[in-house]
């Protein structure tokens, strides 16, 4: 019994330290901008094709470029902070070509969900042209865990290492991010930011630079995270970062739109909803994650930790 | 009295007015109408003569989550394509493709779009789900539809139009499991995984849970996934804890190898048998060394000693660097193939002088089912409903290189079908 209980927290807390590093790089972005940007699965699968190229990966038959490859083969940990900063950089980019634009002429915020989707759509389809259909392991996946085992077993409950791995640094990532908000300057300008736009700009914030910064960081967190999960799973094509990027605006909403902590604990509480149901009812495991998903919603509709809007008149 | 023109006489004008005036409208738009069904019937390319060189349309996924299979057809139907054109033919033919994509609105939008280019005939779409829906388009404009992967029940008996080259999984689903049962006769336990929101997947899988209950075996865990599932430790840690000895797998290539990396990784050391949708080199860098020892019954087999399939190995690696060719990409060329030396037949006979497009696809749909074919797949023919006849099938062992990266479908046994007798690889 308790060893199925342990399973199961094991389980949930994997799958859920995942949906909180997606959904926190959508809750920077909506917290400053008030916007969502649908590019984030695409990001996603960019930082998981990044790091395997800087691997040393080879471009299968049906790319762009059939058995090209760079000329290095950096270790995975290494491969994966350049990839997330490659991933950072392409943010700006779908910043800077599906989101400033509308800004500057003062368009409704919504149509920068069609843009941003777009652009999302063109990353994943020049992926698919580049990088071919196929799927990618990782080319010294195996080595860069070298030494562990494939699996460990925690008082009965069994958890594969990389998942656990992944859960560490997802842990890391969040607690460094969140550090890096309230204390460190910067930090605390872009909360003043996403707090009164206005305000910050008359005491002097550049509020431009903050949005950027926003960004480059949203787009760093899902390029780890492409990366992560591209060594925990392989790159199942183009199109695997889109599940996640979904999954992690659901954790968005769930945990209060904007909110750090809320995007950790809806990430937590919707890998456990989904770990929580039996085998038996597997087909239903989507279907409850969003009924727990409509039931905080009425409950709570600022969900989990999000602050209740005020209509200021 | 007041003159006409006053308030009462002007109401009625304007009533009148208001009557000449819908009746205007009615007649505007029954020309319109009748204009626009005049250019309809004037621009339906099935009323227009058929031309010198015939077109082939292919709408294979080459966008979306089936894209790896759509990508292994492509490189099947490219191949067929060049080798058959580099003799000269009675009818010159060429290949049209368009992305199907991956769901059935896209498929459908493909093979409409194809008709009304005039293609003489169809190949595809990939997914028995996708077919399920297009395949009923080109039945009511009456296109002959070869299906090169839909291995679903009922697909041919959509309609007189719609026949496949990939036999039906039931023939071939249980094939592997008796070389599993051969291998260890002692299995009792039996994990299933499917993904339910695939039609082909579910449809196997109750192929596989039959021939399971017809070998006395009742499955101890049955785990339903999704097609765009990636982690799998849920339900691979409920399915290990009833300890299974047989493992059956009913997905598709991504999801699928995924799950088989990951029982390796949790542990399981068992016999796994998987259906149709993993009969993709393609999995190889997705399973890595997991998929060794994979079993899985086949339509097709590399090594077939037989000139044209020795043929379209040589061009298949002269073109994919010494790979060996898969299921889908043979079927694919034999879906080519069947369209094309049926188009030949007709025309030697004169069959396709001096008639319109659709007479013409009514003719060659009538040829394809009569004729028999030579295929990299071995001797096939077509019953009357479209199905179609293959003599021989194959259960191979996916062995893996040491590198744990790349691997080939392995030979163990092949079974002709007619007559029951097996042959056992070495």
């Amino acid at each position: 019994m308790t060893e199925a209980l342990l399973q199961i927290l094991l389980n949930g807390a994997a799958s859920g330290g995942v949906y909180a590093l997606v959904a926190l790089g959508y809750t920077l972005i909506f917290s400053v901008l008030g916007v969502i940007n649908f590019a984030q699965g695409a990001l996603f699968s960019l930082g998981g094709y990044l790091t395997f190229l800087l691997m040393g990966g080879r471009i299968g038959v049906n790319g762009a470029l059939p058995g090209w490859h760079l000329p290095l083969a950096l270790p995975f940990w290494l491969a994966l902070l350049l990839a997330a900063a490659g991933a950072g950089l392409a943010a700006l980019l779908v910043e800077r070509v599906a989101f400033a634009p509308l800004r500057r002429r003062g368009a409704e915020p919504l149509l920068s969900l069609i843009t941003s989707l777009g652009a999302g759509v063109v990353l994943v389809n020049l992926l698919q042209i580049l990088m071919g259909a196929e799927g990618y392991a990782f080319p010294a996946g195996a080595t860069a865990l070298a030494g562990l085992p494939e699996a460990l077993l925690l008082g009965g409950a069994r958890i594969r290492t990389v998942q656990l791995l992944l859960l560490l640094i997802s842990a890391l990532a969040v607690a460094a991010l969140t550090l890096w908000l309230e204390r460190s300057r910067t930090g605390q300008a872009m909360r003043a930011v996403a707090e009164d736009p206005t305000a910050a700009r008359l005491v002097g914030i550049n509020s431009a630079a903050m949005v950027r910064l926003a960004f480059l960081i949203s787009g760093m967190l899902a390029g780890l995270g492409g990366g992560l999960i591209g060594m925990s799973v392989s790159l199942a094509g183009p199109y695997f970062g889109i599940s996640y990027g979904l999954k992690g605006l659901a954790v968005l909403v769930l945990g209060g739109l904007g909110s750090v902590p809320g995007a950790i604990a809806g990430g937590l509480l919707m890998g456990l909803a989904e770990a929580l149901i039996p085998s038996e009812a597997s087909g239903w495991r989507d279907a409850l994650a969003f009924a727990v998903l409509f039931a905080v919603l009425v409950l709570r509709p600022s969900g989990l930790l999000g602050r209740r809007q005020l209509e200021k008149v | 009295m007041l003159r006409r023109g006053g308030l009462n006489a002007g109401a009625s004008d304007l009533l009148a007015a208001r009557r000449r005036g819908s009746r205007r409208l009615a007649l505007a738009v029954a020309a319109g109408i009748s204009i626009l069904a005049m250019l309809g019937r004037n621009s339906d390319p099935a009323a227009k003569p058929l031309p010198s060189t015939v077109t082939v349309g292919a709408a294979i996924a080459l966008t979306g989550n089936a894209n790896l299979y759509g990508q292994d057809q492509r490189m099947g139907l490219s191949l067929a394509r060049d080798w058959f054109t580099t003799t000269p033919h009675a009818r010159p033919v060429q290949l049209q493709l368009e992305d199907g994509a991956s769901d059935e609105p896209s498929a459908i939008a493909a093979f409409n779009l194809l008709i009304r280019r005039g293609v003489i005939g169809l190949i595809g779409p990939t997914l028995s789900q996708q077919a399920f829906a297009a395949d009923p388009i080109a039945q009511r404009q009456g296109v002959p539809v070869v299906a090169p992967s839909n291995t679903a029940k009922g697909i041919p008996q959509i309609g007189s139009f719609i026949s496949r080259v990939s036999a039906q999984s039931s023939v071939i689903a249980p094939l592997s499991l008796d070389e599993a049962l051969q291998r260890n006769p002692k299995i009792n336990r039996v994990a299933v995984f499917f993904a339910q929101d695939d039609a082909y997947s579910t449809a196997e899988t109750a192929i596989f849970q039959r021939a399971l209950a017809e070998r006395g075996l009742t499955p101890v865990s049955l785990q339903r996934t999704q097609l765009a599932d990636n982690d799998f430790q849920n339900p691979i840690t409920a399915a290990l804890q009833q300890q299974p000895d047989l493992v059956v797998i009913s997905a598709q290539a991504v999801d699928g190898g995924n799950l088989i990396r990951q029982l390796g990784e949790l542990g399981y050391r068992g016999q796994i048998v998987v259906g149709n949708g993993l009969n993709t080199p393609n999995i190889y860098p997705i399973c890595q060394r997991w998929c060794d020892g994979v079993l899985i019954a086949q339509a097709y087999s590399p090594d077939l000693n037989t000139p044209i399939n020795q043929t379209f190995r040589r061009l298949f690696q002269n073109a994919n660097g010494n790979r060996t060719p898969g299921q889908i990409t043979a079927q694919a060329w034999s879906a080519y193939q069947v369209l094309f030396e049926a188009l030949q037949r007709l025309q030697q006979r004169g069959g396709l002088e001096g008639v319109s497009l659709g007479e013409a696809r009514r003719l060659l749909m009538q040829e394809v089912l009569t004729g028999h074919y030579d295929t990299p797949l071995g001797p096939i023919h077509f019953k009357p409903d479209g199905e179609v006849v293959q003599g021989r099938f194959y259960v191979a062992e996916v062995t893996m290189q040491a590198n744990g990266r790349d691997g080939r479908f392995r030979l163990v046994r092949s079974i002709d079908v007619n007559t029951g007798a097996g042959s056992q690889q070495p």
